[in-house]
C-alpha cells in the first residue's frame, strides 16, 4: 500500500513540469503585452522600449523561459507585472477563499448527491427515480451565472434572507487570519457572529457551484449502483434475507462507489479553476476571477502561478482519489 | 420590514461583539468603485488609480470642480521663464505627511526623480521633455524644473505626479526598486486620508483613514467621513443590487444608462451626472485601404446613427460630440458642426470611393472590447447599418491589452477598433494632441496613424506655445482640418454616471478623479 | 432494435429523445420557423428591450432584435458545437484511455501522466492562447473546448478498461489468442460504452455553457450570431429587469442539455441487458 503511495506521488511530478512549461509556452502567446501593461496607458515607444529591457522582456522567448523555469524550481513565483508584489502573496490570499468555496460545495454536493443517486437507482423506473433524473440533468443544464443572478435576486433582494455577494459583512470586519479559511478564522477568534456571518455567505455561491456536481455524483452513483445490483453477491444476500436498505449500504454501495470517487476528483479540479462565473456575481476574491484579471491584463507570471498552483491542488486530489479508491476496493493497489 | 430586521440585526452584531473603535461611529462609507492594481503612485495612471492620487496624496496642483480648474495644492505659486523652459514653484509651508515630518523642497525633487527613473505610467507627460537630474531645490521651500523643450502641457500634467514621503520610503528599498514594491501595499502621503495597511488585499479591498493634520484642515467639513471601506464589486449587476440594497454607498462611475432609472426610483439611492471629458471615439487605419481613401472614410462617417445611439441606446445620457476634443474643453473651432447619420450621403461618398478604384468587397474588422458592453452595441448597430451600404463590417471580440499590444505598428493595428479617451490632463493635448500629431505613431492614441504635415504643424507649435490665446487657435484651426479629413468618427461625450447612497453628501465631480475626492463629502447617518 | 423499443417505454429517455428531436427539426428549418430571420444580422433600435408581447413573443434584445428568431436561428449552431466538440473529444481521449487501460508500465502511466497535464490546464488559458495561433471565433474554440475535454473521456474509459480487464470474459478471449486490438474495440469498449455515453452526454451541456464563458472572454461566437450562450453573456448587464433577454435563450440551453441527458440515460438503460432483467 505505501509503496503504491509512493509510486502515485512520484509519478505525478513530470505531469507538473510538463504543466509548467505548456503554460508558460501558451501564455506567452496570449495577446497582450506585459511592457504595455508596465509602462501604462499614455506609455510612449522610448518607454516601452526602455521597460522591455529593463524587465527582460526582450530576450528571446526561450530564454525567458528558461529563467522563469529557474526562479519557479527555486520556489520562488515571481512577482506580479503589475503590481510588483510577489505572485505567491496575492495567491495566498485568493486561494483559502477558493477552497472553502469548493469545499462547501463538494460537500453539499455529496451529502445530497449520493443519497439521491442512491434512492433513484433503488427505486429503478419508478416516479422517484424519474423524478431525480430530471432534477439533477436540470442542474448540469443550467447556466451557472444565470442561475447565480436568479438566486441572488429571489434570496437576497426578494426575501432579504441570504446575504448579496463577499464573504462576510464589511461593516464586521474580518477575524484575524490564521488560516484563511473564514469558517476556521472565526471560530479561533471567539467570534460567534462572524462565524454564522461567514456561513451564511457561504449558502449562496456553494449551492449555485454544487449543483452541476451534484447532478454529476447523483447520476454516476445511481449508475453505479444499478450495475452493482446485479451482482451474484447481491442476490445472494437478499436471498438471504438482508434487507433492501442494510444491501445498499453494506454492499452495494461500496463498491460502487469507486467510479464515484474518481467522479469526485475530477470534480474538484473543475470547481477550482471553473468557478469563475459564480466568483464574478457573488463577488467571491477567489482564484478563478484573479487569472481572468491576470490574462486581462497580460500579467503572464501571474497566470503562471495560478496555473501551477492549481496543478499541483489538482495533482494532490488524484493522488488522494486513487489512495481511497485503492483503501475501497484492494485490488486497485494491486495492479 | 426586513429591511429593519436586518439593520437592527446588524446594529445588535455590532454592538453585541467585542468592539475596538467603531461601536458609537456611524457605518463607514463603502465605496463600489474598482480598486487599481497597485497603491504605488508613480507605478501607475490609470482611472482607478485617481481614487489614490486624490485621496491619499497630494500634488502641486489639483484640479477641482466642474469645469476643472487647475488650483496651486501644494505649490503657492509658479513662474515660467520667458523661453518656456524654466519653471519655478514655491512650496506651501508647515505640510505634514502621514508619519508627521513635514514637506520640504527635497521631497518634491525626490518624488520626480523616482517617478522619472521608474519611467512607468505617469512619467510619459514628463520624460520626453524633463530629465531627472534636472529638477532641483533652489531653496528649503522651492523647486526648480529646466526642459529640454518648451511643453506648454507642463503645468497642466503637474497633478498626475504625487509627492511621497522619501522617509517612509527609504527603509523599504530592495534591489533599487525605489520601494516599488513596498509601496505597492503601503502609502508614503500627505493627503487627506492614510492607507490602513493591513487590511489591503490587491483588487480585493482597501481602507482608508482620515488625516487630521491634513495641511488644507477640515473647517470646510463639519462632518467629515472617518473611514472608507473601498470593496470593489466585480459583477454589474451585483453591483446596481448592492447598491440598491445600501451594502455599498457608490458604484463605479460607469453605471449603464438602463440602471439609471432603477437607481432613482429607489428611496435609498440617486444617480449622480456629471458632463465629463471622455470621448467616445470609433478608430480607423488610415494607413490601409479602403480608409486611406477620404470619401471611404466620410461614407462610413455618415453611416453611423449618432442619434441612435446616442439617444435611444444610450437613453440620452451622452451629449454629441463633434471632433476629438470634449465639447466643454477650450479648443474647439466654435462653429464646429458635427457629421450626421444620413444613409444616402454615405453611399453617394461610397459610390465616389468606388470610382477612384476603392475595392469594398473585403470584410472591414472592427475590435470591440469585450468587457465593455457599449462597445459591441454600437460596433452591433454599424454593422446593420453598413450593411445597407454595401460593407459588410465583421466584429472581433479583444480586450484592451490585445489590442493596444496590436497598434505599436500599422501592419498589426486593426482595421477599425472603439474606445474612449478619457482626461489624463485638461489640455486639448490630451485629445487632439497626441491622437492627431504623426510623432504620436506607435502609440494606441494615434492609432489612426493619421498623418498631416500641417496639422502636426500646427499641434506642435501649440505644444510649445505659452500664450493661451495663440494655443486656443491653433488648436482650434488644427481640430478643423483634422474633422474635415474624417479620420477617426467620434460618436459622444461621456456624462458620468454613479450610483449613490442619498445618505452620502458633498459629491464633487470633476473629470479628474470622476468624484471619489472622499474629503468634500460627509454622511446623514 | 429492441433498445429502442425499450427506450420508448421508459418516460424520461422517451421525453428526452422528443426533445432532441424537436431540436434537430427546429434547426434543419429555423430560417423558415423563425418569423424574423432577418434579426440574425438586423438591429432595430427603436424597439428594444421590449418585454414579451403578441408580435415578438421572447421580448427584444438591447438591439431591439427578436428574441424568439433568435433562440430559433441559434439551435443551428448550438447543436453544432456541441456534437462536433464532443466527437472530436471522443476521437482523441478513447483511444488513450483504451491503451493505458489494457496496458501496465510506462506506457500506461505516461499516457495517464499526459492526461492530467491536460487536465490541469485551466481551459481559458488554452482557448484564449488558441485564439491567438489561429483566428478568434468559434471554431477556435471549438478546438479549444475539444483539447480541454479530452481527458474526461480517457480517464472514463481508463478506469473502465481497468474494471474489465480483470473480468472472466476478456481473459477468456485472450486466452483463445484473440488480438488485443480486436478484444479492445469489439469487447471491451461495447462493454465500457455506458460509461462513455454518459460522460458524452454531459459534455454536450458543458461545452454549451462553456462556449459562453469563452464568448464572455472574446474566443467564442461572434457578434451579432444569434448563439444562445452569447445572448446569456449579453443579457447579464440587462438583468433583473429584461428578465426575458437571459431567460429564454437560458432555457433553451436548459431544454436542449436536458434532452440530451436524458436520452444518453435511456440509452444507456436500453443498451445494458443485464439491467433489463432488474424492473424491481
Amino acid at each position: 500500500m505505501l509503496r503504491y503511495i509512493a509510486r502515485r506521488i512520484a509519478l505525478a511530478l513530470p505531469a507538473l513540469f510538463g504543466l509548467v512549461v505548456l503554460t508558460f509556452i501558451l501564455s506567452r502567446v496570449i495577446p497582450g503585452d506585459p511592457a504595455a501593461t508596465l509602462a501604462g496607458d499614455s506609455a510612449t515607444p522610448a518607454q516601452l522600449a526602455d521597460i522591455r529591457a529593463r524587465y527582460g522582456l526582450d530576450r528571446p522567448i526561450m530564454e525567458q523561459a528558461w529563467v522563469h523555469m529557474r526562479q519557479v524550481l527555486s520556489g520562488d513565483l515571481g512577482n506580479s507585472i503589475f503590481s510588483g508584489r510577489p505572485v505567491a502573496e496575492d495567491i495566498a490570499r485568493r486561494l483559502p477563499a477558493t477552497l472553502e468555496l469548493t469545499f462547501v460545495a463538494l460537500l453539499i454536493a455529496t451529502c445530497l448527491g449520493i443519497p439521491l443517486g442512491l434512492v433513484a437507482a433503488l427505486n429503478h423506473n419508478g416516479p422517484i427515480d424519474h423524478l431525480v433524473r430530471v432534477l439533477s440533468v436540470g442542474g448540469l443544464a443550467v447556466a451557472s451565472f444565470w442561475l447565480a443572478i436568479m438566486l441572488q435576486l429571489q434570496f437576497s433582494m426578494e426575501w432579504d434572507v441570504l446575504p448579496l455577494r463577499g464573504r462576510m459583512d464589511v461593516p464586521l470586519g474580518m477575524p484575524a487570519r490564521v488560516t484563511g479559511f473564514l469558517l476556521i478564522d472565526t471560530l479561533l477568534a471567539g467570534r460567534g457572529d462572524m462565524f454564522v456571518d461567514a456561513l451564511r455567505h457561504l449558502v449562496l455561491p456553494g449551492v449555485t457551484l454544487a449543483l452541476p456536481g451534484l447532478a454529476t455524483i447523483a447520476r454516476f452513483t445511481r449508475s453505479g449502483v444499478l450495475e452493482a445490483l446485479q451482482k451474484d453477491y447481491v442476490l445472494y444476500a437478499r436471498a438471504a434475507g438482508y434487507g433492501r436498505f442494510r444491501l445498499a449500504t453494506i454492499f452495494v454501495l461500496r463498491n460502487a462507489i469507486t467510479v464515484t470517487v474518481t467522479q469526485i476528483g475530477l470534480l474538484f479540479g473543475a470547481l477550482i479553476s471553473g468557478a469563475v462565473a459564480i466568483e464574478a456575481v457573488f463577488d467571491w476574491p477567489g482564484l478563478g476571477t484573479y487569472a481572468v484579471q491576470a490574462i486581462l491584463s497580460a500579467d503572464y507570471k501571474a497566470l503562471l502561478a495560478v496555473t501551477l498552483v492549481v496543478g499541483v491542488i489538482y495533482a494532490v486530489v488524484n493522488v488522494l482519489v486513487d489512495i481511497a479508491q485503492a483503501m475501497i476496493d484492494p485490488r486497485v493497489a494491486l495492479q | 420590514m426586513k429591511r429593519h430586521l436586518l439593520r437592527a440585526c446588524l446594529a445588535f452584531g455590532l454592538l453585541a461583539a467585542p468592539q475596538v473603535t467603531q461601536a458609537q461611529a456611524p457605518r463607514p462609507l463603502v465605496w463600489g468603485d474598482t480598486l487599481p492594481a497597485t497603491l504605488d503612485p508613480h507605478a501607475i495612471f490609470d482611472v482607478p488609480s485617481q481614487f489614490v492620487l486624490l485621496n491619499v496624496y497630494d500634488g502641486l496642483y489639483r484640479y477641482q470642480g466642474n469645469p476643472p480648474r487647475l488650483e496651486p495644492w501644494l505649490a503657492e505659486s509658479h513662474t515660467v521663464s520667458a523661453d518656456g523652459l524654466t519653471w519655478d514653484f514655491t512650496l506651501r509651508a508647515g505640510v505634514r505627511f502621514h508619519d508627521g515630518s513635514v514637506m520640504t523642497a527635497e521631497d518634491v525633487v525626490y518624488s520626480f526623480r523616482r517617478l522619472l527613473t521608474m519611467n512607468r505610467g505617469p512619467a510619459s507627460a514628463f520624460t520626453p521633455v524633463l530629465a531627472p537630474e534636472r529638477v532641483t531645490a533652489t531653496g528649503p521651500l522651492s523647486v526648480r524644473f529646466v526642459l529640454s523643450s518648451a511643453y506648454a502641457p507642463f503645468l497642466s500634467a503637474m497633478p498626475l505626479v504625487a509627492i511621497v514621503n522619501p522617509r517612509a520610503i527609504a527603509p523599504n528599498v530592495a534591489n533599487n526598486d525605489w520601494g516599488a514594491a513596498w509601496l505597492a501595499v503601503n502609502s508614503a502621503g500627505s493627503g487627506a486620508y492614510s492607507v490602513v495597511a493591513g487590511n489591503y488585499q490587491t483588487r480585493v479591498s482597501l481602507d482608508i483613514q482620515r488625516f487630521a493634520d491634513f495641511f488644507r484642515g477640515w473647517a470646510g467639513n463639519p462632518r467629515p467621513v472617518e473611514t472608507v471601506r473601498v470593496r470593489p464589486v466585480m459583477e454589474t449587476s451585483t453591483r446596481v443590487l448592492a447598491l440598491l440594497r445600501g451594502e455599498i454607498d457608490a458604484t463605479d462611475s460607469y453605471l449603464p444608462t438602463d440602471q439609471v432609472e432603477r437607481v432613482e426610483r429607489n428611496a435609498r439611492t440617486r444617480v449622480a451626472r456629471d458632463e465629463s471629458m471622455r470621448v467616445f471615439t470609433i478608430r480607423m487605419n488610415n494607413m490601409r485601404a479602403p480608409f486611406n481613401n477620404r470619401d471611404a472614410r466620410l461614407c462610413l462617417t455618415h453611416a453611423f446613427n449618432y442619434e441612435g445611439f446616442n439617444n435611444v441606446i444610450l437613453r440620452g445620457f451622452v451629449v454629441r460630440n463633434a471632433g476629438p476634443n470634449p465639447n466643454n474643453l477650450w479648443g474647439n473651432p466654435p462653429d464646429l458642426a458635427p457629421y450626421a447619420f444620413d444613409l444616402a450621403k454615405a453611399r453617394e461618398h461610397c459610390d465616389r470611393a468606388r470610382a477612384a478604384g476603392v475595392d469594398f468587397s473585403r470584410p472591414l474588422e472592427i475590435h470591440v472590447q469585450n468587457e465593455l458592453e457599449q462597445t459591441v452595441q454600437a460596433a452591433q448597430m454599424f454593422q446593420a447599418d453598413l450593411r445597407r451600404v454595401g460593407i459588410t463590417l465583421r466584429i472581433v471580440p479583444n480586450t484592451w491589452p490585445g489590442i493596444t499590444g496590436s497598434t505599436s505598428r500599422s501592419e498589426t493595428t486593426p482595421d477599425m477598433w472603439i474606445h474612449w479617451v478619457s482626461t489624463y490632463f485638461v489640455d486639448p493635448e490630451n485629445w487632439v494632441g497626441q491622437m492627431y500629431d504623426s510623432q504620436f505613431h506607435g502609440t494606441w492614441k494615434a492609432s489612426s496613424w493619421y498623418s498631416n504635415p500641417e496639422v502636426d504643424r500646427l499641434l506642435r507649435a501649440a505644444r510649445t506655445n505659452l500664450s493661451q490665446e495663440e494655443r486656443q487657435r491653433l488648436y482650434a484651426e488644427a481640430t478643423r482640418l483634422v474633422v474635415a479629413d474624417a479620420p477617426d468618427i467620434w460618436v459622444y461625450n461621456t456624462v458620468n454616471l454613479r450610483g449613490l447612497t442619498r445618505r452620502v453628501q458633498g459629491y464633487s465631480f470633476s473629470p479628474v478623479g470622476s468624484g471619489g475626492e472622499i474629503r468634500l463629502m460627509s454622511l446623514t447617518e | 432494435m429492441t433498445a429502442l423499443r425499450h427506450l420508448m417505454r421508459d418516460p424520461v429517455a422517451a421525453f428526452g429523445l422528443l426533445l432532441v428531436l424537436f431540436a434537430l427539426f427546429v434547426a434543419a428549418f429555423a430560417p423558415w420557423l423563425a418569423p424574423f430571420p432577418d434579426d440574425a444580422f438586423e438591429s432595430n433600435i427603436m424597439q428594444r428591450l421590449r418585454p414579451p408581447s403578441r408580435e415578438f413573443l421572447f421580448g427584444t434584445d438591447n438591439l431591439g432584435r427578436d428574441i424568439f428568431s433568435r433562440v430559433i436561428l441559434g439551435t443551428r449552431s448550438a447543436l453544432l458545437v456541441a456534437v462536433s466538440v464532443v466527437l472530436a473529444a471522443m476521437m482523441i481521449g478513447v483511444p488513450i484511455g483504451l491503451l493505458a487501460g489494457w496496458r501496465d508500465g510506462w506506457v500506461s502511466e505516461g499516457l495517464m501522466r499526459f492526461t492530467d497535464v491536460f487536465l490541469a490546464v485551466p481551459q481559458l488559458i488554452l482557448a484564449l492562447a488558441l485564439g491567438q495561433l489561429l483566428a478568434p471565433g468559434i471554431f477556435t474554440a471549438m478546438v479549444a473546448l475539444a483539447l480541454t475535454y479530452w481527458p474526461f473521456f480517457a480517464r472514463t474509459v481508463f478506469a473502465e478498461t481497468r474494471r474489465l480487464r480483470g473480468a472472466l470474459f476478456v481473459d477468456a478471449l485472450a486466452g483463445i489468442g484473440a488480438h488485443p486490438a480486436r478484444i479492445l474495440f469489439l469487447h471491451v469498449l461495447p462493454n465500457a460504452a455506458p460509461a462513455v455515453l454518459v460522460r458524452a452526454t454531459i459534455g454536450m451541456g458543458f461545452t454549451i455553457l462553456t462556449a459562453a464563458i469563452l464568448g464572455f472572454l472574446g474566443v467564442g461566437a461572434t457578434p451579432p450570431t444569434p448563439d444562445w450562450g452569447l445572448a446569456v453573456a449579453e443579457a447579464r448587464q440587462h438583468l433583473p429587469d429584461a428578465w426575458w433577454f437571459a431567460t429564454f435563450p437560458g432555457l433553451a440551453i436548459l431544454f436542449l442539455v436536458l434532452g440530451f441527458n436524458l436520452l444518453g440515460d435511456g440509452l444507456r438503460d436500453a443498451a445494458d441487458p443485464r439491467l433489463r432483467r432488474s424492473r424491481h
